[in-house]
């Protein structure tokens, strides 16, 4: 039975068509990763699916119901969290605060979801930072903290936009785990990456998007040998 | 059908003196990203230059423009450099409270030297309306309308052939890339400034043949300017220069074919209606 | 240290009036009270939700224009009046801030001025409603008695306990807010909408909950501004002026601090009464100065930058 299924989504901005009739299904515990050369939709897909931008057509099912064109904090609430490309915390606030405020979501009272906080805030190695403001964190801090935030959220599935971008070899290698990790505790990823290794190892599925067209669906060492998506990536004499 | 061409013909007169002003509202947002809540009190200094040179000098308004344009263009740069270039950075908001303050402040400082009174400047040559076709067409509106044109036309003319309106469009459209080509941003948007606060003070010169001039005259063209920059686009010339003439006919034919007591609502609502549902402006071009 | 200041500000309070016999003193404690509620009521949303509206004064005027029209057509007792001009404050700004909301930062407040010019024009148009320009006169106030004495609306001294116990209600009302799981959603709000929803904040609602309460304590106020002066119109009770001294009042006190508007209050008033007498609208030339050296130089308001400094003298 698939977590989130996806049929015939499609979005126009004015005359240009961003994403065809896409369709796909989520499957519980899986990692699924999409791909695609720049511009290909990726994004789109994540505000489309959380809420951020209404669809011109089709339908997203979630556990078998509808969340089309709910507001996007109506999507968090129903169990699907997003982390940004560009880390967007609550700058003026203490990191704390920034993991407080999701926690008070399904935990109301002020001092449980402070606890909830801080045991996230130690997951995440981020404890020694609690009363900085987010505004001063390194970036994989920060990326750290965005995590954390969508964890305080109990979501089902994880969108992670870009998570490894701008992070060095060994922090890659460190996100990679944790993105395993959160998949261990229940929690089903699809994320968009740039980085190739990273996603190859840590992905189930791959879906490759080009031109906001699904040009090919599979395990990871099929799709990148599939022609089509060689051709997307480096032009058709490659393929 | 004659008051129809009358009206349309004052609305777009005086539509296209809006569209000046607007024109420079449009212009420090589209480069800044700052509304200027100050921008109706560079209209009105422009207004009381003229006038002040006409009454003491006896210098002719459509004269004394070209004195006042390069005046008003160092006052703006200057007000850049020395009151606005520290707040900007502080936010959107802050920068809206913070011209809200000058606003308040330079209205208020004028009603203070020059008090309340309402003043009119009656050109001895344009006291009779021309009559083309039998239509009435005020003559010092119609010299504005042509040197509103002019003055317009230059700008297009330096915006899009010379380097330093490259380098304003550049900025206008991303800050970050074009300081990566090597354009001074601050001074960019410190010319843009003055150039946006010149075309305010100009139309105000231009306009004060034409209308009752009072210190706070500045609280009620702002807000039309608004409307005009809203339903054009927020950082669109040419769609300032539509707005303002839309504005210009809405409210002429609105006074005449709907009731003058609410002419001025039908602006706000517009003005309403298009922030709802379409912010980027009637013509779709405006940022959002 | 905040419970003594606030236990000595409440006695302060209570005895003001009864040192001087001034009337004079007397009003300007009145205005700076009134001024206060005036602040408090526009921090809550542009302060603590970071909403900036330049059209809180369409909410005074309905609370204004509601108390007004509902003693002097239908009887209603000014109390129940002051608390329907608040209600209708709050009914009034739900479809504003349904529709308003759905715009961020800059437009927003473009749209707050619009909703209020219009709101204005209205009231000067609709004559058969507000009586137009010509406004709305209270003769006699009520035959009203507490503790079985009549109370004497020639004297300042009701007006000031009543306005005393507006502004303070409203102080309590914010301090609630701030300390609450609301509260925190308006900073969160504040500081980035889309963020706060993407962590399940929804944030129109939020919004257009602080708008509701900001508008029920400026139609409160309205209530009172029409008891007390007696006499109303559309341009004093809606003018764009009066917005922006609400706004100016909170700025300059401290955004999103609970005292910050009584700080702003006195600011306000002081500089009004000290160049009353030498220029008619003088006190307005300063009002300007007053929010650019403040948003220059101390971004966190006169009581915010107070509070920081005793911080830090705290250690």
């Amino acid at each position: 039975m698939a977590l989130l299924t996806v049929s015939g989504l499609r979005k126009d901005f004015g005359g240009l068509r961003a994403i065809s009739d896409l369709s796909f299904e989520l499957m519980p515990g899986e990692i699924l990763g999409l791909i695609g050369p720049n511009g290909a939709g990726k994004s789109t897909v994540f505000n489309l699916i959380t809420g951020f931008i209404p669809p011109s057509a089709g339908e997203i099912l979630f556990e078998g119901k509808s969340i089309l064109n709910l507001k996007p904090s109506a999507v968090v609430k129903k169990g699907i969290a997003r982390t940004f490309q560009v880390a967007r915390p609550f700058r003026n606030l203490s990191v704390l605060e920034n993991v407080v405020l999701p926690a008070l979501l399904h935990e109301p009272s002020r001092p449980r979801a402070e606890a909830k906080a801080r045991a996230l805030l130690e997951r995440m190695q981020l404890a020694a930072k609690s009363g900085t403001n987010a505004a001063d964190l390194s970036l994989s801090e920060q990326k750290r903290l965005e995590i954390a935030r969508t964890l305080a959220t109990d979501p089902k599935i994880l969108f992670l936009d870009e998570p490894m971008g701008g992070l060095n070899p060994s922090e890659v290698e460190d996100a990679c785990r944790l993105v395993q990790r959160i998949r261990q505790d229940g929690i089903t990823i699809i994320l968009v990456e740039h980085h190739m290794k990273a996603i190859m190892a840590i992905s189930d599925r791959l879906i490759v998007l080009h031109h906001g067209v699904k040009i090919a669906e599979g395990i990871p060492q099929d799709v990148v040998r599939n022609r089509d998506v060689i051709a997307a990536y480096l032009g058709k004499r490659a393929a | 059908m004659e008051i129809f061409l009358q009206s349309v013909v004052s609305g777009v007169l005086t539509g296209s003196l809006y569209a000046m002003i607007a024109i420079g509202l449009t212009i420090v947002f589209g480069v800044m990203r700052i509304i200027n809540l100050a921008h109706g009190e560079m209209v009105m200094l422009g207004m009381f230059g003229a006038y002040w040179s006409y009454v003491l000098w006896g210098l002719d308004p459509f004269v004394s423009v070209v004195l006042w344009s390069p005046l008003m263009f160092a006052g703006g740069m200057l007000a850049y450099r020395f009151l606005l270039k520290d707040v900007i950075p502080k936010g959107e908001l802050n920068t809206l409270l913070y011209t809200a303050g000058l606003s308040l402040f330079i209205a208020n400082l004028a009603l203070f030297f020059w008090t309340g009174d309402y003043r009119t400047l009656n050109l001895p040559y344009a006291l009779m309306p021309a009559r083309p076709f039998g239509i009435a067409v005020p003559i010092a509106l119609a010299i504005a309308f042509g040197m509103a044109i002019a003055l317009t036309a230059a700008l297009y003319v330096l915006l899009s052939r010379t380097d330093l309106g490259r380098a304003i469009r550049a900025t206008a459209q991303d800050p970050q890339s074009a300081a990566l080509m090597g354009v001074n941003v601050q001074q960019i948007s410190m010319i843009t400034f003055g150039l946006g606060t010149a075309l305010a003070g100009a139309a105000g010169v231009l306009l004060v043949p034409s209308l009752y001039l009072y210190p706070t005259v500045g609280e009620i063209l702002i807000v039309k300017c608004f409307v005009i920059v809203v339903l054009g686009g927020l950082g669109s010339v040419p769609g300032a220069i539509a707005g303002g003439i839309l504005l210009g006919l809405v409210e002429s034919l609105g006074a005449v074919y709907v009731s003058v007591a609410y002419k001025d609502t039908i602006g706000f609502v517009l003005f309403l209606l298009v922030l709802l549902f379409r912010p980027a402006g009637l013509f779709g071009v405006g940022r959002t | 240290m905040t419970r003594i200041l606030a236990a000595a500000g409440i006695a302060l309070l209570l005895v003001a009036p009864l040192l001087t016999g001034n009337t004079f003193y007397q009003h300007l404690m009145i205005m700076v009270l009134f001024s206060t509620l005036l602040g408090t009521s526009w921090n809550l949303l542009g302060g603590f939700a970071g909403q900036v509206s330049f059209g809180h004064a369409a909410f005074l005027g309905v609370g204004a224009y509601t108390t007004m029209l509902f003693y002097l057509k239908l009887n209603l007792s000014p109390w129940l009046g002051m608390l329907a001009g608040g209600g209708l404050g709050a009914l009034f700004a739900l479809p504003i801030g349904l529709i308003c909301f759905r715009l961020r930062g800059p437009y927003f407040s473009l749209a707050t001025l619009a909703v209020a010019e219009i709101v204005r024009l209205v009231a000067l148009n609709w004559e058969q409603l507000t009586n137009g320009p010509v406004g709305l006169l209270i003769t006699t106030l009520p035959q009203i008695s507490i503790a079985g004495r009549a109370i004497d609306w020639e004297s300042k001294i009701p007006f000031y306990y009543l306005v005393a116990t507006l502004a303070v209600l409203a102080m309590t009302l914010i301090y609630a807010v701030s300390r609450s799981r609301f509260g925190a959603y308006l900073a969160a709000v504040r500081e980035d909408i889309d963020s706060a929803e993407a962590v399940g904040i929804d944030s129109v609602r939020v919004r257009v909950l602080a708008l509701a309460l900001s508008a029920f304590v400026a139609g409160v106020a309205g209530g009172f501004y029409a008891l007390y002066f007696r006499y109303i119109d559309p341009d004093a009770v809606f003018a764009i002026s009066l917005s922006v001294e609400m706004v100016f009042i909170a700025v300059v006190g401290g955004l999103a601090t609970t005292a910050g508007p009584i700080v702003g209050a006195v600011v306000l008033v002081s500089v009004a009464e000290v160049f009353r007498e030498r220029f008619a609208a003088g006190h307005l030339i300063f009002y300007g100065l007053f929010m650019m050296l403040v948003i220059r130089y101390l971004p966190e308001g006169i009581w915010g930058r107070l509070r920081l400094l005793f911080r830090f003298a705290q250690g």
